[in-house]
Parts: C-alpha cells; sequence; structure tokens
C-alpha cells in the first residue's frame, strides 16, 4: 500500500453504466488527474463502497466521499461533515454507507479521519446507459470546484 | 402429511438461489434440489461480437472474478489466433490470477462463512455477518479486510481497476510491471502472510466443534476435477486437467481445453437454470464429480511452495485417500490463499518479471479456440467458434458452480435429511442446509451468468406437490 501518509482520501463510487450514477466515476477520474503529482490526496473509486476500504479511511487525516444521491434535484450539489453510524442489523456485506463504513474503519482499527464528509450530486436518471443527463453535466463545473476547494482546506 | 420446506433466499452466497425440500407423509426428507433461478445469457447475446472483445465482455459476468473470464477467455482467443504469448506475459497474469484467489477465498472464508463457523451455526442470524465477528473477533475482522485487500491491490497495480481491469488482452497483457509496482507489492507480503496464517489458527482451533456438520455437508465419494503440472503440483493458469476417482485412482490425465468437450458434457435439469456438468464416459449422472479447494488439494501431490506444502501435509491427513466432506472446503481455501501468496512472491523474484515485452499480435489463423484455468472456485473453461472476420458465432462457458451443480444439490439433501426432523425446522437447520451450498462457495452469477444478489428461497412441498412451509431471506 500507499507508504507516505494519506492526508486526503478521496473515495467514489457509481456506474458508469447507469447514467448519472457514473458521476462518482467522472469526478474520481477527474481528481485522479487534478492530484496524479501529490501523494498526500489518494483517490479510490469503485461500483460501491466495502468493508475493504475500511483500512485505507483509518489510515487517511481525511476522507471525502463522492457519490450521486437519488433524494436531491438533478443537479444539485450537497457537501456534508459526516460522522461514523451504527451498523443495521440484517447488513447486507456487499456494499455500505459512508457512514457505516466510518463505524467499521473506527471498531476495526481504533481510529478514523479527523474530519470525512459527502459530497452527493442529485441524479437525473440511473438508467441503464452511458453517459450523464445535461442536469448533472452542467454541474460538473461547480462540484469540480468544490472537491477542489474542500481538498485545499483539507490538506491546509 | 407431506410438507414443502422452501429457503428463499439463500443468504451469504453470490447470486440467487432457492432450496426447495420435499417432505414424505412420515414428515421425513425425500428429496431436495437447490435452484439457481436466474438467466444471463452471454453465450447467446456474444454472438457476432468481434472475439477479441471476449475477454472484456465476460469479465462482466462477475464483480467477484472477472480475473477468472479474462484469462479463461484470453486463452481461448490465443487459441484462435495461434499465438504464444511472451513468458513474462504468462508469469504476469498468473499474479493476477493468483491474487484474486486470495481475495476470492478471503471473501467467502471470513464474510460469508466465518460468521457461521466463529459465531456458531444457531447464533443470532442479526450478529451472524462479518461485522458480528469483527466485533467478537476483531484481529480476525482485521485479517479478513487485509486479506481482501491485498488481493485487490495487486489487481489494481497490475490493472489498473480492482474490478474487470482491461490488463489481459488477447495476447498478453497492455503493461509491464514497474519496478515500483513489484516492490510495493513485496512489501504487502509480511501482512498477508500474518492475516492467513491467523486464519489458519482460528479455523483449526474451532474445526473440531463441527463433527456433525462434516459428516453431513455435502460428505460422500465421488469424483474430482482439476489442473495439474506433470510433476502433480498444484496450477491454477496452465497445465492439464485430471479427473481422480473416489480412491484417487486417476480416472482421466491430460485433458487439455481443445479436448474438453470430447470427455466433459452438460445436462439440464427444470428446476434449475445452471447445467449439470459431468464427466462423459461414466455418464450423467454417475459422471459427476467436485472441482475447487477441495478437489485441487485432494487431486495434487504438492503445493510447491514450502508453508502450503506442510499445509497440505496436514491436510491430507484428514482422510487415508481422498477428503470427502465438503465442510473442509473451508481448510483447503486456507491452503490455497497461503500458496497464492508464497508463489506471488517466488514470481516476483524473478528479474524478468518486469520485462517490457508482453503482448503478442496476431489475427485469426483458426476458427475454434479453447481456454481453461483454475478459477477461486474451481475449473473454468471458455470455448468460441468464429467466421473468417473473426464474429463469433458460437460460445460455450462451463463454469466451476455448474461442474459442482451436483454434489451440491446431494450436499443439500444429504443436510436437509439430518436437520429437518418431524416436518419441522428451527433456523439453525435452515442455516446449517445453506451452509452446505456455502462451502462450495458458488458464483451464481457466473453458473447463469446472472444478476447477482444474495437471496435465498427454501420450501417445504408435500409429497403431492403442495406448498406446505416457505422461507424467504
Amino acid at each position: 500500500m500507499n507508504q507516505i501518509p494519506i492526508q486526503c482520501l478521496i473515495l467514489a463510487c457509481g456506474n458508469t453504466l447507469r447514467e448519472d450514477d457514473g458521476v462518482g466515476p467522472f469526478l474520481a477520474q477527474w481528481a485522479e488527474e487534478r492530484w496524479r503529482n501529490d501523494p498526500r490526496v489518494r483517490v479510490l473509486c469503485d461500483h460501491q463502497w466495502t468493508p475493504d476500504m475500511a483500512q485505507e479511511i483509518a489510515a487517511a487525516e481525511a476522507v471525502i466521499f463522492v457519490d450521486c444521491a437519488l433524494d436531491q434535484a438533478s443537479g444539485q450539489i450537497m457537501l456534508r461533515e459526516l460522522s461514523s453510524a451504527s451498523l443495521k442489523p440484517g447488513l447486507v456485506t456487499h456494499h455500505l454507507g459512508a457512514a457505516e463504513l466510518l463505524r467499521v474503519a473506527h471498531d476495526l482499527y481504533g481510529k478514523q479521519p479527523r474530519r470525512a464528509c459527502l459530497l452527493t450530486i442529485g441524479a437525473g436518471s440511473i438508467e441503464l446507459g452511458e453517459g450523464l443527463s445535461p442536469a448533472v453535466r452542467h454541474a460538473l463545473p461547480d462540484a469540480e470546484d468544490l472537491l477542489d476547494l474542500t481538498v485545499r482546506q483539507l490538506l491546509d | 402429511m407431506t410438507q414443502t420446506i422452501t429457503i428463499d433466499p439463500v443468504t451469504r452466497l453470490e447470486g440467487h438461489g432457492k432450496i426447495t425440500i420435499h417432505l414424505n407423509e412420515q414428515g421425513e426428507v425425500e428429496d431436495a434440489q437447490f435452484h439457481v433461478t436466474q438467466v444471463r445469457g452471454f453465450e447467446r447475446f456474444s454472438q457476432g461480437r468481434p472475439f477479441y472483445e471476449m475477454p472484456s465482455l465476460t469479465a462482466r459476468i462477475c464483480g467477484i472474478c472477472p480475473v477468472s473470464h479474462l484469462l479463461a477467455s484470453a486463452k481461448a482467443c490465443e487459441a484462435i489466433m495461434s499465438v504464444r504469448i511472451p513468458h513474462t506475459a504468462a508469469q504476469l497474469r498468473r499474479v493476477l490470477n493468483l491474487a484474486q484467489m486470495v481475495q476470492s477465498h478471503a471473501l467467502s472464508f471470513f464474510h460469508l462463512s466465518s460468521p457461521d463457523l466463529l459465531l456458531g451455526m444457531e447464533s443470532d442470524p442479526a450478529q451472524r455477518h462479518i461485522f458480528g465477528v469483527a466485533s467478537a473477533r476483531p484481529e480476525l475482522g482485521r485479517a479478513g479486510i487485509g486479506l481482501r485487500r491485498f488481493g485487490q491491490h495487486i489487481i489494481e497495480l497490475l490493472g489498473t481497476k480492482r474490478i474487470h481491469t482491461g490488463w489481459v488482452i488477447p495476447g498478453g497483457v497492455t503493461e509491464p510491471l514497474t519496478a515500483s509496482h513489484r516492490d510495493e507489492i513485496l512489501a504487502m507480503l509480511p501482512e498477508a502472510y500474518a492475516n492467513v496464517s491467523l486464519a489458519l489458527a482460528a479455523y483449526k482451533q474451532i474445526a473440531d466443534r463441527f463433527q456433525q456438520e462434516i459428516s453431513v455437508f455435502a460428505n460422500f465419494p465421488s469424483n474430482y476435477l482439476g489442473l495439474i503440472n506433470e510433476d502433480e503440483t498444484i496450477e491454477f493458469s496452465d497445465g492439464a486437467l485430471r479427473l481422480i476417482g473416489p480412491k484417487g485412482e486417476i480416472i482421466e490425465d491430460g485433458i487439455t481445453a481443445q479436448h474438453f468437450t470430447e470427455v466433459i458434457g452438460e445436462a439440464v435439469e427444470n428446476y434449475s437454470y445452471t447445467k449439470f456438468v459431468y464427466y462423459k464416459p461414466l455418464g450423467y449422472p454417475e459422471g459427476s464429480y467436485r472441482v475447487g479447494p477441495l478437489a485441487r488439494l485432494n487431486i495434487v501431490k504438492s503445493m510447491g511452495t514450502p508453508k502450503a506444502d506442510h499445509e497440505l501435509a496436514e491436510f491430507k491427513q484428514l482422510a487415508n485417500g481422498p477428503v470427502e466432506s465438503s465442510f473442509f472446503y473451508h481448510h483447503a481455501r486456507l491452503v490455497e490463499a497461503l500458496y497464492g501468496i508464497e508463489k506471488i512472491e517466488h514470481i516476483l523474484a524473478d528479474p524478468q518479471i518486469l520485462d517490457k515485452h508482453v503482448r503478442a499480435t496476431a489475427g485469426v489463423n483458426r476458427l475454434e479456440g479453447a481456454g481453461q484455468i483454475e478459477a477461486p472456485r474451481g475449473t473454468l473453461s471458455h470455448h468460441y467458434k468464429v467466421d473468417e472476420n473473426g464474429l463469433i458465432t458460437w460460445a460455450n462457458l462451463v463454469v466451476a458452480t455448474g461442474h459442482n451443480n451436483n454434489a451440491m444439490n446431494k450436499g443439500v439433501l444429504q443436510a436437509a435429511k439430518c436437520y429437518v426432523k418431524d416436518g419441522k425446522f428451527t433456523e439453525g437447520a435452515l442455516n446449517r442446509v445453506e451452509a452446505v451450498i456455502r462451502t462450495f462457495d458458488p458464483c451464481l452469477s457466473c453458473s447463469t451468468h446472472a444478476f447477482g444478489q444474495m437471496p435465498l428461497a427454501m420450501t417445504l412441498l408435500s409429497s403431492d406437490g403442495a406448498v406446505v412451509d416457505q422461507v424467504i431471506r
């Protein structure tokens, strides 16, 4: 694993074959390029958040989760501070929410990032298909700016 | 009165499954079936696609073992191209395959089965998951996560993505390994060794508590199929298949990918979308056999790496001849995970692993090609026919879960006869019937190319077919 301490972990999830569900991977790709030469920032992207990510989260000083949201207006951008949440009974171990993943990191490794945020962009459609809806595409520059600002704040 | 018990869905599996148990008038178990309830149709909709798309296309069958399909498919494509890939590419693919095996076995043991083994078959279902294990035994929770990350990070270092990497292509791989990535993998080894050792020690500590389960979890004489090297060491990427019988005798040896369909057939039953694979000379169902970790360790004489060989020797002491109880798939899985780590270390020690020549190129030189590898769950075969433009005209995939299908059904019946009494079952009894399936670690999405979920239904049917009871999870 990366030997340099990770000051900011960007953890995106989504499926590029489900229209706006691909906004997480899109922003992850942007972030990879944006911080390509900065070893303090690590970008991880997967179809969903899984327990295996708990170790990386525990080792990071800050984490930004990135995903689309179904309960926001299409293209609406929100950034929220996160704290760890209890694990629900009957938990499906395929995937976890961001808050649950923070809890797993704490329970297993005895530590969690000093700051955790969730950046979400409201999805217009998550039907089968590639490409982002017009509203989400329109929101991308603002989402990138917000992600950039948040990372810079976390690195200071 | 007769009854039907249905467990629907089966939990902590990859894919969609259902178990039906038929009771007779006396309330005794008469029959049981394991149904796989989806169809995905990769063999059909890939027709008309260029053959070189098949690795990428078939990798999408599964999110847990996409590497297996990448590799088997690439080998089938290379048979069509009539190329031999560069040695370094073959070794890099071997590392990829072993990394996937480690992470897949870690998923199976820690996430899917350890809740039963460490917390108990009768434990509270609300706690009977990986986080329940982590709460009771946090060091094991960390070990499971660590081993999964080990395998997945290697896949990511080699192929850029952890799931559905495009790095494996017909002819080899797209990029060589860098020295820094090699060193990063080597630096992960000590923790990986520690994690698998912890898992083996924990398993051995608790295995004795499950004597009844060991006796009825698909515990019967069978044939076993798996890849093997000429020196009778275990093999996951090349070699040829060996079929052994219940006493360990060789029934057939040297089965290559090209001859696979001459000796291996597929039967269909009306209660499942997964095919039932069998050895043709013995017919169906007598020619059924098991594949995967238990089969592989029964077939080979040596792992070829020191720590795993030590564990293999201990494993083989479980029986005089092949180890028969499918409960011991759990043990075999951990031995293979240890082997995978050792073998990765061995391969990366060769300076040639950094060689830049990692791809051979060619067009269509044959109109048919087949490839076979050992996936974590067992033997996987891809077989394609193409037209002169290289477009797929026919494709057949024979996956591990299909090979094990007959054994899983027999195992479910065996366990049901033990645990379902007088037409009644406890939650723990139902869990045990599911746990039989989990020993095989089936990938139901692969076996039917179905959309993966984890549900299972168990149905209890009367002798006249009426549904008497049903459990759906």
